[in-house]
């Protein structure tokens, strides 16, 4: 708990330290409520096309009632999402100030995607009965489609403060500015592809978590069976694909921001044929990293593709320069550990259907499935932090500090306070919403056996 | 043109429609405050079902502001966020109520408990919401924010936005919020051909027409003793967009009398608009007075040029769709 006496403090550095934590809690907050708005359609759509070629009103009763769930979490998204602007330039005014004309166009395209994505999101959830049944499947394509574009407008700018180009920083001022190399910069790539995968994979696993839960609570029921399937095949077949991506995104670190591969692998000493570290607890006053099992060379081999390439420790790089090392590599550890989680489970249920033409419906499976959904949202936090905190103390990698950008406001101790009360209230009332929306009954007709 | 003109005129036409739509959509909330207790279920129907579609889009506006000044007018934006950053931060707390009350309500139990204590949060919110985003307009116009001259915020950080006319605009916003939401409503009132609502509103609507009359004639006022430079340009520059807002003004509410709606309609929406580029018009080239000029703000050239041809290139795809959402929801279309 933070003292009241450092809440209404001035004081620097506790600004800055209260500004990060803020960002965090409300980035972290917006990006659950976003994987949704990139996924929930696809599933949306999914469903409403079965529902159109095969006239099954369980489908369309699936559709009408996710399309509620997704209006939800869509409107108070779009508060996160607002909330999200104005704190750019309310907590980071040096920040716009020097390098608002080199990302203010991803944000601008991001903002025509929220535009394209609002209007659709209108005529879809109201127009259930004003449209006939194949414009209305029409008019949620674009909400799919706009909803990924904002996601990979907005990543490029995570991807730039990590890799940043396009520009030349003179006297605090960014001259020479190239806005397509700023936005096709190289972790951009990786990064957004990345970001994609988990919004389906979160999304998927999700919704089958939820429809397992019921599955095992009151039996077999049609409905939540088609639900689950839909879930688990979004987030099962995307779920291989992460690994190859993530694969990507790790060597796209090795190469282009080598002190961040240093952190998450907790590597201190520069070394050829570096092991990868599976656990271990990195120590900044030893500067090793026990406890963890080493797999010889593995880790040269993932970042460089080559037994004995050389890996740069920590320890090559100034010391005023490095991210806290054990936040980072705890993280990474969780996200890679979870992501085999969740593939494992991937595995096994497309080996089933391969085997049994159906889906795996078994106690133990359902369980695991249930556990899966909120895993991969904690995966995604994970995969956040290992971004941003491998980041620091930088906030554009190399070129301006964190700690010089924050904004000398006072008071920003209390505004925390005040989020994590708003946004629990609202997560609360989320929460309690959804339960409603899921304990409505179903059409007499999509019951099924 | 320069492209730092013709983003300017985008930013403000953004804000334009913002407040008409975006206000309206305010105004609505505002009126919950006074109908909340006594309002019946039809009254309610007619409220909600004129936000509905439409909220998103209309909420997206206020982004659309943001993020073309921050591309266009870095220095600007950061200014308005470091000197005003009170009043905006309460702004978005109201933002952010209402737009959770609004959410959760609409999908809520029919319990009454529960959905009214929805309403209120809604209501408050939507009270809030134009009179902090009136009051931050009313502090960057008045010209007494503590500015250096390399754009950066010296003053008080908690007092420095406050002023006799920060104050003022804030009521101003709301009251302009709440008579639009009103005329809005009475046309589509009387367009459903519901003749007790349409009664209703239109009472309401002359009703805080005078008000915002009268509150018009007071800005006047402030204007003149509060924000001596804005009152040159007023006077000198604008003062011809003043007299259009007052005539467009008397017209509507002549309109409203005589219950031609969709005069009334386009004259309130005449009135407001007026009133904002009025006030653009006065300060330009000042962006943030009293030292930041549009010059001093904008970004670089190129940067501008892609922004411009963003903006067009992304209308091509925008119009149409919100034309289409408008015709669906607005046109008086019937369920099929
Ligand atoms: C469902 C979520 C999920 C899963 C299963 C994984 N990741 Fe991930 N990862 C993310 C979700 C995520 C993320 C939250 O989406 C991040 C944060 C920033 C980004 O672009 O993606 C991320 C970042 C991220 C980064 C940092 C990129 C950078 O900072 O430039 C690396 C190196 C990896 N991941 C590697 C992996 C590997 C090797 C995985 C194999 C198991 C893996 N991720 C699974
Ligand atoms: C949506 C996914 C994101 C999540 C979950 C996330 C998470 C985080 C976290 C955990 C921190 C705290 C770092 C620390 O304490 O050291 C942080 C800081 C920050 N993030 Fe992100 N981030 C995301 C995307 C972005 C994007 C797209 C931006 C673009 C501007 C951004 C801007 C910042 C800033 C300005 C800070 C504060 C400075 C710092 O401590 O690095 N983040 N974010
Ligand atoms: C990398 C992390 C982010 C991702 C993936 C992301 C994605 C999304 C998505 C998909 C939506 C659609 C609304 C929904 O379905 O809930 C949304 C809403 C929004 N996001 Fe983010 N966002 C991210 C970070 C940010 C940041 C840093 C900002 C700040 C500028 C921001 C601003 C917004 C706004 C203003 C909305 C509301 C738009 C509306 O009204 O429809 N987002 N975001």
């Amino acid at each position: 708990m933070p003292n009241l006496v450092l809440l209404a403090s001035a004081d620097p550095a506790f600004n800055l330290l209260a500004a990060r934590w803020q960002m965090a809690l409300t980035l972290g907050t917006h990006i659950i409520l976003a994987v949704f708005g990139i996924g929930m359609p696809v599933l949306l759509l999914a469903a409403e096309w079965r529902y159109l070629r095969t006239g099954d009103e369980i489908w369309k009763a699936l559709a009408h009632r996710w399309s509620h769930v997704f209006a939800v979490l869509f409107a108070v998204g779009a508060i996160s999402g607002t909330v999200l602007s104005f704190e750019l330039g309310l907590l980071w005014p040096e920040f716009m100030r020097q390098f608002g004309p080199v990302i203010g166009f991803a944000f601008a395209m991001e903002g025509f995607a929220f535009f394209l994505e609002a209007i659709f999101v209108g005529i879809y959830l109201y127009g259930w009965n004003r449209l006939s049944k194949w414009t209305h499947w029409w008019c949620g394509v674009p909400i799919a489609i706009s909803g990924a574009a904002s996601a990979w407008f907005v990543v490029t700018v995570s991807s730039w403060m990590s890799t940043p180009r396009g520009f030349r920083l003179v006297d605090g001022h960014a001259v020479d500015i190239d806005p397509l190399a700023a936005l096709l910069n190289p972790s951009t790539g990786p990064q957004t592809v990345h970001m994609l995968v988990a919004a389906y994979i979160v999304a998927g696993f999700m919704v089958a978590a939820v429809y397992a839960r019921s599955l095992l609570i009151d039996g077999k029921c049609e409905y939540s069976r088609r639900a689950m399937a839909l879930g688990l095949t979004m987030g099962a077949v995307m779920m291989p694909v992460q690994f190859v991506v993530g694969d990507w995104a790790a060597q796209s670190v090795a190469q282009v921001q080598p002190i961040k591969l240093a952190a998450l692998e907790g590597q201190f000493q520069t070394q050829a044929r570096a092991p990868l570290r599976i656990g271990g607890l990195p120590d900044a006053e030893t500067r090793t990293t026990p406890y963890a099992i080493e797999i010889p060379g593995m880790l040269s081999w993932l970042g460089y593709r080559d037994v004995n390439a050389v890996v740069k420790g920590l320890d090559d790089f100034p010391p005023q320069d490095t991210p806290p090392v054990a936040t980072v590599h705890i993280a990474f550890q969780i996200m890679v550990g979870l992501g085999v989680y969740l593939l494992l489970l991937s595995i096994y249920a497309g080996w089933f259907v391969v085997r049994r033409r159906r889906l795996p419906e078994g106690r133990w499976f359902l369980k695991l499935l249930v556990l899966a959904g909120p895993l991969s949202i904690v995966a995604l936090e994970a995969g956040w932090v290992v971004t941003e905190v491998g980041r620091q103390p930088y906030l554009v990698h190399g070129v301006a500090r964190t700690a010089d950008m924050v904004t000398q406001a006072p008071y920003v101790g209390w505004l925390l306070l005040a989020t994590v009360i708003i946004y629990g209230a609202i997560g609360a009332g989320t929460i309690a919403v959804l339960r409603l929306l899921a304990r409505r009954e179903l059409p007499e007709n999509a019951r099924g056996s | 043109m320069a492209p730092e003109s013709i983003l300017l005129v985008v930013v403000f036409a953004a804000l334009t429609i913002y407040a008409l739509l975006g206000g309206a959509d305010f105004g609505a909330g505002v009126w919950e405050v006074n109908t909340a207790l006594q309002a019946s279920p039809k009254e309610r129907k007619l409220l909600y079902s004129a936000i509905g579609p439409v909220w998103e889009a209309n909420h997206v506006w206020l982004i659309f502001v943001l993020v073309v000044t921050f591309g266009a007018f870095p220095m600007a934006f950061a200014a308005i966020c470091q000197a005003l950053w009170l009043p905006l931060l309460l702004a978005l707390g109201g933002i952010v109520f209402r737009g959770a009350g609004y959410a959760l309500r609409s999908y809520s139990s029919d319990d009454r408990r529960q959905q009214f204590a929805w309403d209120v949060v809604f209501a408050v919110g939507s009270t809030a919401a134009p009179f902090f985003l009136g009051a931050s307009v009313g502090a960057l116009a008045s010209g007494k924010l503590m500015l250096t001259d390399d754009g950066r915020f010296d003053g008080n950080f908690l007092t420095g936005w406050l002023s006799p006319m920060a104050v003022f605009s804030g009521f101003f916003v709301v009251v302009m919020c709440t008579f639009l939401a009103a005329v809005f409503l009475a046309r589509e009132a009387s367009n459903l051909a519901d003749e007790e609502l349409t009664r209703i509103w239109r009472q309401r609507a002359i009703a805080t027409g005078i008000w915002k009359g009268l509150l018009s004639l007071a800005g006047v006022v402030y204007v003149a003793s509060d924000a001596p430079q804005l009152w040159d340009g007023f006077r000198q520059r604008s003062w011809p967009l003043v007299a259009g807002a007052m005539a467009a003004g008397f017209l509507s509410l002549d309109s409203l009398v005589r219950e031609r709606f969709r005069i009334a309609v386009g004259a309130a929406a005449a009135a407001v608009t007026a009133v904002i580029w009025g006030w653009a018009v006065a300060q330009y080239p000042l962006l943030v007075p009293p030292s930041i000029t549009v010059e001093d703000a904008k970004a670089p050239a190129n940067i501008l040029w892609l922004l411009i041809a963003t903006i067009a290139l992304g209308s091509l795809l925008l119009v149409p769709a919100l034309g289409y959402l408008f015709y669906l929801f607005k046109s008086g279309g019937r369920e099929r």
